[in-house]
């Protein structure tokens, strides 16, 4: 049988926006194929991981108070992080989690939170707190070259910037910025994304890159993925899509 | 002089209101407040004001103390109907004050929305603030729980009126640290009920302590992170309990505090603490405990807060659930009844709901006891079937109609007993939907 791992960091802090959904949706679009998803949780105070070895590694979004404990737990596994990175381990990484995995986090009293430098973008909050980008996104990416829609919800004090390569285009919603064209960052083994909704509840094509990805990669192959029944997914899809792109 | 005529444009625009067959709910205050700002200190009040503030439960307990000081013979003005923020209140009280602002009641009671706190009490002088408990809702709207509760506590460092605070909630067990001053301080608690858990059972706050950031440890969770805390580092919750309530017993639904016997018609376990909080305030009070436990048998709130219905002879009951925790203390009580059922879960994204329902994944669904259907409606009720789906309930035996008639016509054609769980705005379209049949 089959089997990915998958490592979900800070469970127990980064849980703000239901992002946990993600790794149930993983967890399902794979059990339903007879995979076995084996997921294990880091937070503080647990034994060292080594990211290398595990196929996926997930986190998400927490509050600002909390964020802030992690980041200095999380910068001590910099060098490992940046290797499994570059052996191709895939990492999902949600709002704060993408935050943090760039060079730093400027909040609005000017205070300077280090990030593990993994990738150049950097994020500075606006300094007026009560302005965030919120609300329903949509985004156009381009999945093994085949273009996709991504449906989600952002809510995000910080502007991102110097990002490389987003992760998609906005159609609709704000992105990386208020009112910017670009959102997330985006290299084959990496999404890192202001996508809540949980980001995979209403892309399962996403899901299936994601898997696919490390599925190849795991057993060296180049799998077709048994279709699975997406009528609800579909259903809504096309439901969210005509209310904010097409205004029905 | 100005705000005589305030008062008086408003009296006459109640009336005109009922002429048309009108509520008004918040539409009073909101002239009145937009003409003065200043009007709550218009009101001349000789009686206490007592205030329930909570992100779930201020309307069930709010309409408990009112009922409870009505059996005991006293008149109460109160906002019954929910309208909790400054212009709710101040409406409830354009209604009922003289024209020169006289308001003649034994007790005010009004259940405030958690953000307006500190702004309706500003001019208003508070006796009694009861706070229940804080939850992450409508996070897109609102913004963090933690900048609503330092909001509260900054309001509280000058307080020295009665605080009745959940002790089993560390997000508000800490509110009595805001006035080291403030002396009429009580804190209420109840003892472990039948399911209770070791662990953390459903997502919850507050997991660090608010004074060392040290991990909080518990004695037990009775449903999301209310529950016996303690913190290791620096002992904070551990509170002296003014009143514990003990023997909790769901299916007979009744508890007890100080050796007392309270039976209600309630069966779930986040109104034991509602029903403490009630009886704390009452207490302080000196209403008498026979009086107490009279009103408490009686008292029900047929708004869709765990309302009993029958439905063409099919038990049915409704629930309001605007976030996770609400929706997790509905399946909980789903789960706790054995008895074959079929659920509605409707959903709305509207503004009042917050347009971000990704707060549907903190809901669990993975044990659902005895459940033989799912019909999903709302806006978002294909959201709410995905998310069903993926906690693994079979695919095929969840129905989503965007459209709510032809939900609940779904959900009637056979006779399973029904649980209906609805958010915000979707809460009464569904029950005048569901009534519809009776």
């Amino acid at each position: 049988m089959k089997e990915l791992k998958i490592l979900y960091l800070y469970p127990d802090i980064l849980e703000l926006y239901g992002d946990f959904g993600n790794i149930q949706i993983l967890k399902y679009r794979l059990e339903k194929r007879g995979i076995k998803a084996i997921i294990e949780q880091y937070s503080i105070g647990d034994n060292t991981p080594n990211f290398n070895n595990y196929d996926l590694v997930f986190a998400g979004g927490g509050a600002d108070q909390e964020q802030g404990i992690l980041a200095d737990d999380l910068i001590k596994y910099k060098d490992n992080i940046k290797d499994a990175i570059n052996n191709g381990v895939f990492f999902l990484l949600i709002c704060g989690a993408y935050q943090l995995f760039g060079k730093y986090y400027k909040s609005a009293d000017g205070n300077i939170v280090p990030g593990l430098e993994v990738f150049d973008y950097y994020t500075e909050a606006i300094n007026d707190r009560k302005k965030r980008c919120i609300g329903n996104i949509i985004i156009e990416t381009s999945l093994n070259g085949k273009t996709s829609k991504i449906i989600g919800f952002e809510n995000h004090g910080g502007q991102t910037f110097n990002i490389s390569n987003p992760f998609g285009k906005v159609l609709f919603g704000n992105g990386n910025k208020f009112g910017d064209t670009e959102e997330g960052y985006f290299q084959k083994n990496v999404i890192a994304t202001y996508l809540h909704g949980p980001l995979l509840s209403k892309n399962p094509e996403l899901t299936d890159y994601i898997i696919k990805h490390c599925l190849d990669r795991k057993y060296d192959e180049d799998i077709t993925l048994e279709p699975l029944d997406d009528t609800f997914e579909e259903l809504c899809r096309n439901q969210l899509l005509n209310k904010f792109l097409n205004n029905n | 002089m100005k705000n005589f005529f305030i008062i008086l444009a408003m009296k006459i625009l109640n009336i005109a209101l009922k002429i048309l067959g009108k509520q008004g709910g918040n539409f009073l205050g909101k002239i009145a407040f937009d003409w003065n700002s200043q009007i709550f200190r218009y009101f001349k009040i000789n009686c206490p004001i007592i205030a329930v503030t909570a992100t779930n439960g201020k309307t069930m307990t709010n309409n408990a103390i009112g009922y409870v000081f009505e059996t005991a013979g006293k008149k109460v003005i109160s906002n019954k109907e929910g309208n909790n923020m400054e212009t709710g209140i101040l409406s409830t009280l354009l209604k009922h004050c003289s024209l020169t602002g006289k308001i003649k009641a034994d007790y005010l009671v009004f259940e405030v929305d958690e953000g307006y706190v500190p702004v309706v009490f500003k001019d208003l002088k508070l006796d009694t603030l009861i706070v229940l408990d804080f939850f992450r809702d409508q996070l897109d709207r609102n913004g963090e729980v933690e900048t609503l509760i330092l909001k509260i506590n900054e309001f509280l460092k000058t307080f020295n009126g009665n605080l009745i605070l959940n002790s089993d909630d560390p997000n508000v067990s800490r509110l009595g640290k805001a006035n080291p001053d403030n002396e009429n301080i009580y804190y209420f608690s109840v003892e472990p009920y039948q399911y209770a858990t070791k662990n953390m059972k459903e997502a919850g706050e507050g997991k660090f302590c608010p004074f060392c950031n040290t991990r909080l440890e518990y004695e037990y969770y009775q449903y999301s992170h209310i529950g016996k805390f303690e913190c290791p580092n620096c002992h904070y919750g551990n509170n002296e309990i003014y009143k514990l309530a003990t023997n909790i017993d769901l299916k007979n639904r009744c508890f007890e505090v100080n050796g007392i016997k309270y039976t209600t018609k309630f069966n779930s376990i986040y109104n034991i603490y509602n029903f403490v909080a009630v009886i704390s305030c009452a207490s302080l009070y000196n209403i008498d405990t026979k009086i107490i436990q009279k009103a408490l048998s009686n008292f029900v709130l047929n708004n869709g807060r765990l309302e009993e219905l029958e439905i063409k002879g099919i038990p049915t009951i409704i629930n309001l659930a605007k976030n996770p925790t609400g929706s997790n203390v509905s399946l909980r009580i789903l789960n706790e009844d054995d008895d074959e059922k079929e659920l509605l879960f409707v959903l709305n994204d509207n503004l009042a709901d917050g347009h971000d329902v990704s707060w549907i994944w903190d809901i669990d669904f993975s044990s659902l006891n005895n459940v033989s259907r799912i019909i999903t409606s709302g806006t978002r009720a294909y959201d709410i079937a995905i998310r069903i789906k993926t906690s693994g309930f079979d695919a095929k035996k969840i129905e989503p109609y965007l459209n709510l008639h032809e939900a609940v016509k779904h959900l009637y054609k056979t006779d399973i007993k029904k649980y209906v769980i609805a958010n915000y705005t979707s809460l009464q379209p569904t029950r005048t939907e569901i009534l519809k049949l009776k």
